[in-house]
């Protein structure tokens, strides 16, 4: 336990890493170093895209599944760890 | 019998002037027997009567004396309700049949009239318009009993009435009597009974046949005769007049109903592919669990409208109750839906938990990182795996200050470091042989003196910045090695003499053995350790790999692994005696030198050299224990390392604390090359495994690359590290072209080559050209 604290610490330590958030299968936030409502809004989308994401593999392929979803923009990377009891975000922008 | 009849013109007030005289009131009706004239009222107030009814008319009530009602009321007044109606007396009443009686009076409600009321019963109702005919028609057949059999009747609430009254008395009292009425009875409950009556016979006459021979056969015909007449006259005559009747109309009444609106929801499910297939493997293990979620699922699918709403509202436990408020009124079975929803409820603390330390969460946390790291170093990565680097084209890169000089230099990629390392001497690095991102650090002191703790750390190339593995160690860490064999095997020898094999694929702090518990435990830091191949060996015996460890107690040990680590001894260290030629075994006083360094021949695996701290080199048998095969002496102070060369077969090299390298070729006694920069003790040398004229070096304060090719003088390229910080290991990668640095800080740094010549081919021949120059100069 103390393991999965330090290593959260550690990612939100790295350099250009914004904000990273894990939330459960309602969309409840466990741990959030962004605030409510940023929080709120970045898991609503995302939720709704990883499915999304999800379904395009599974539909290819049935057996397959989705293990990780990174969006790059411009400002910014947006990495998600998805699964059916948790949702891992990290939004890390690029190092200079 | 008397004549009765019954005049109805109008309406008007009944006053009771029969012997009988019945009072209604509203509610309450009370039957009076009585034939009393005096009527006691229950109300109190004015009292009232309503009355109905059959005008019996008498002709002799004229004569007859009147019974006047007499009403009193509670204070013994004298209410009695004159007559509305006086008629004229000297009117002739018309005797005629008439049935229906007069009266109506009007009813609660109605203004014009006022009730008339007969009754077969106690009921009585209210409304006036049919009972108008109905009492009237009872009234009728009242009318043909005697006055004596209507007071039979006790139910009856008969009132004689006097025709006589005038109109406009009735008028005037009507209203009186109708404000009256309406003060009194306003809060009073009123019952009202609706009953069916009886079938009224209005008129029967049963038709008499009489026969012709009768006597009274003249008298009907006559009769009949006068009938026809009768009705022949009847056109045009006055005395007949046509009457019409209209009923009233019903007043509608409009009735509402209100109920629920009834919600109207869309329900759609989008079938998919993955869907079909869930569903076709999940459909064996059906439970309730599954039964319940696909419920919950049932419920989301609405409620993805909805899940914004959710998402809004990310407080625990009012989140789920609207959820079960929104589903419940879409989905049916709600019970259950909101049972689940409590469960959640319930358990929505220790989730938290749960998934926190769930190894899937654990996993992915560990990839998170790793892609983040790589995000951050992937320029450096990308360098060192020799992969063009990207440029982002979306950051703003300062433009590095590379160094754009043409001769070599050590570029400086990354360092693995963390905070847990930090202050520690690195002591031995060694790659992983199957995985070679996967490199194993220990970490311990070398002097005797600030003897730590020591450590070992598997560090991932993906992760710089926090090793994979940690294992915690009694003593220093001395030497390192990863099993050829089983990749996950590490051996690890500390500063104690202890030997442990560790696995590393757990994250387990104990290893899977340990040699504690041997007797033959080496009593001194374990200096090296290696696990050698054995393809050729005896039959039998030492098939396999095996474990070599050489120890500051001057014994070269080979370690088995049964149940427990056993130790063999290959060698023992004994100092040659150097005052003769030949060696001789001194047994009586030998004393065993500590040894450093051994290197097994890469080709033969039953030579190998070792290190002394005499500064001897010795090359020696794995089934010959006893001598050495051969010595070489030229090294005036501890050998730290000697290292055959992997591409020459017949060329090693040595270091020690006298400042030198030496260059040996292994048939010949006296070193064929000596390398000298610096008057520092030179730690450790590594040839590289890309080209057979370069090896590293590392000494107190520096780093240095040798190239053959270019100079045997001087090194090619020389780092200095920081000062205070001594770099204590070098280690080659085999794969790219960098090299990595332990320091005496805990930092393993990783360096590239830069423009180092690379002459395509291994240079075995400019090495063996090498020497031979040198040879044939020196000779």
């Amino acid at each position: 336990m103390a393991e999965v604290e330090d290593t959260l610490k550690r990612i939100q330590g790295y350099n250009g890493v914004i904000g990273s958030i894990v939330v459960n299968a309602e969309g409840i936030p466990i741990r959030t170093t962004l605030d409510n409502s940023t929080t709120v809004q970045y898991v609503g989308l995302l939720h709704q895209l990883t499915m999304k994401a999800r379904s395009t593999i599974r539909d290819i392929d049935p057996q397959n599944d989705l293990t990780f979803l990174r969006i790059r923009s411009k400002k910014h990377e947006i990495m998600v760890a998805p699964d059916k009891e948790f949702l891992m975000i990290v939004i890390q922008s690029p190092t200079e | 019998m008397s004549n009765t009849t019954v005049k109805q013109k109008r309406p008007a007030l009944k006053v009771a002037k029969s012997s009988k005289t019945l009072n209604v009131s509203s509610g309450v009706f009370r039957v009076n027997k009585s034939i009393s004239k005096t009527i006691n009222h229950s109300f109190s107030g004015k009292s009232f009567s309503s009355e109905g009814d059959s005008r019996v008319l008498d002709k002799s009530s004229a004569q007859t004396p009147k019974h006047t009602v007499q009403v009193f009321d509670e204070h013994g007044q004298d209410v009695a309700p004159r007559p509305l109606y006086n008629p004229d007396p000297g009117v002739l009443q018309p005797k005629q049949g008439k049935i229906f009686p007069a009266q109506d009076t009007s009813s609660w409600t109605t203004m014009t009239d006022f009730p008339s009321v007969a009754f077969q019963t106690t009921n009585a109702s209210n409304t006036g318009p049919f009972t108008r005919s109905f009492f009237g028609s009872i009234s009728a057949s009242r009318t043909s009993q005697t006055l004596e059999s209507v007071t039979d009747e006790t139910k009856d609430l008969l009132v004689k009435q006097d025709l006589s009254n005038s109109l406009s008395d009735v008028q005037a009292r009507r209203e009186e009597v109708q404000e009256q009425v309406r003060e009194d009875v306003l809060d009073s409950v009123v019952d009202c009974y609706l009953t069916e009556t009886e079938t009224i016979w209005l008129l029967d006459i049963p038709t008499v046949s009489v026969s012709e021979d009768s006597e009274d056969a003249e008298a009907v015909k006559e009769r009949n005769n006068a009938y026809t007449e009768l009705c022949k006259n009847r056109l045009g005559n006055d005395k007949y007049v046509e009457r019409s009747m209209q009923t009233f109309n019903g007043a509608p009444k409009t009735k509402e109903v209100q109920c629920d609106s009834i919600t109207m929801v869309d329900k759609a499910v989008m079938s998919t592919i993955w869907d079909m297939y869930d569903s076709f493997c999940n459909k064996s293990d059906v439970s309730g669990n599954t039964v319940v979620s696909d419920q919950g699922n049932k419920a989301d699918v609405p409620d993805s409208s909805s899940m914004s709403k959710l998402d809004l509202n990310p407080k625990g436990p009012e989140q789920s109750k609207s959820m079960v408020s929104i589903s419940s009124t879409v989905s049916g079975s709600s019970a259950q839906l909101e049972k689940m929803a409590c469960v959640l409820l319930v358990e929505e603390e220790p989730d938290h938990e749960l998934i926190l330390q769930s190894d899937k969460f654990k996993q992915d946390l560990a990839v998170m990182e790793r892609v983040i790291l790589a995000n951050i170093f992937q320029p450096k990565l990308a360098a060192y795996r020799q992969l063009p680097v990207i440029e982002d084209p979306d950051c703003v890169r300062m433009a590095m200050g590379s160094k754009n000089s043409p001769s070599p230099f050590l570029e400086h990629l990354w360092a693995f470091e963390c905070g847990l390392t930090m202050g520690r001497n690195v002591s031995s690095m060694t790659w992983n042989k199957k995985n070679p991102d996967l490199l194993a650090v220990g970490y311990g002191q070398l002097d005797f003196k600030d003897q730590k703790s020591g450590l070992v750390c598997c560090w991932s190339l993906k992760n710089p910045t926090w090793p994979d593995r940690i294992f915690h160690c009694e003593s220093g860490v001395t030497a390192l090695d990863f099993s050829a064999c089983n990749a996950n095997q590490l051996a690890v020898g500390m500063y104690d003499g202890t030997i442990a094999i560790y696995n590393v694929q757990a994250a387990e702090q104990t290893p899977i053995i340990d040699s504690s518990d041997c007797s033959k435990m080496h009593t001194c830091p374990v200096w090296q350790l290696r696990w050698i191949d054995h393809e050729s060996g005896l039959a039998g015996e030492d098939k396999g790999e095996i474990l070599i460890s050489v120890s500051a107690d001057g014994r070269i040990c080979k370690w088995v692994h049964y149940k427990c680590l056993e130790c063999v001894d290959l060698m023992t260290l004994k100092t040659p005696d150097l005052a003769t030629n030949h060696m001789k075994w001194n047994r009586t006083i030998s004393a065993l030198s500590p040894g450093l360094c051994f290197d097994f021949h890469s080709n033969d695996s039953n030579i190998y050299l070792a290190g002394t701290e005499d500064g001897y080199i010795h090359k020696c048998s794995y089934s010959y224990k006893e001598e050495y095969l051969e010595t070489y002496i030229a090294h005036k102070g501890p050998v730290y390392k000697v290292t055959w060369s992997p591409f020459c077969p017949d060329v090693f090299l040595s270091c020690s604390s006298d400042w030198t390298i030496q260059l040996w070729r292994q048939d010949l006694q006296r070193p064929v090359l000596c390398f000298t920069s610096g008057q520092k003790a030179v730690f450790d040398i590594m040839w590289s495994p890309h080209c057979a004229t370069v090896f590293g070096s590392v000494s107190e304060g520096k780093v240095e690359i040798w190239d053959l090719r270019i100079s045997s003088l001087d090194p090619t390229i020389v780092s200095v590290t920081c000062p205070g910080v001594n770099p204590t290991g070098l280690l080659f990668t085999s794969e790219t072209d960098c090299v990595l640095v332990g320091d005496s800080e805990g930092k393993v740094t990783v360096y590239k080559l830069r423009n180092l010549t690379d002459g395509g081919s291994t240079q075995v021949e400019t090495l063996e050209d090498v020497i031979q120059s040198t040879l044939s100069s020196q000779h």
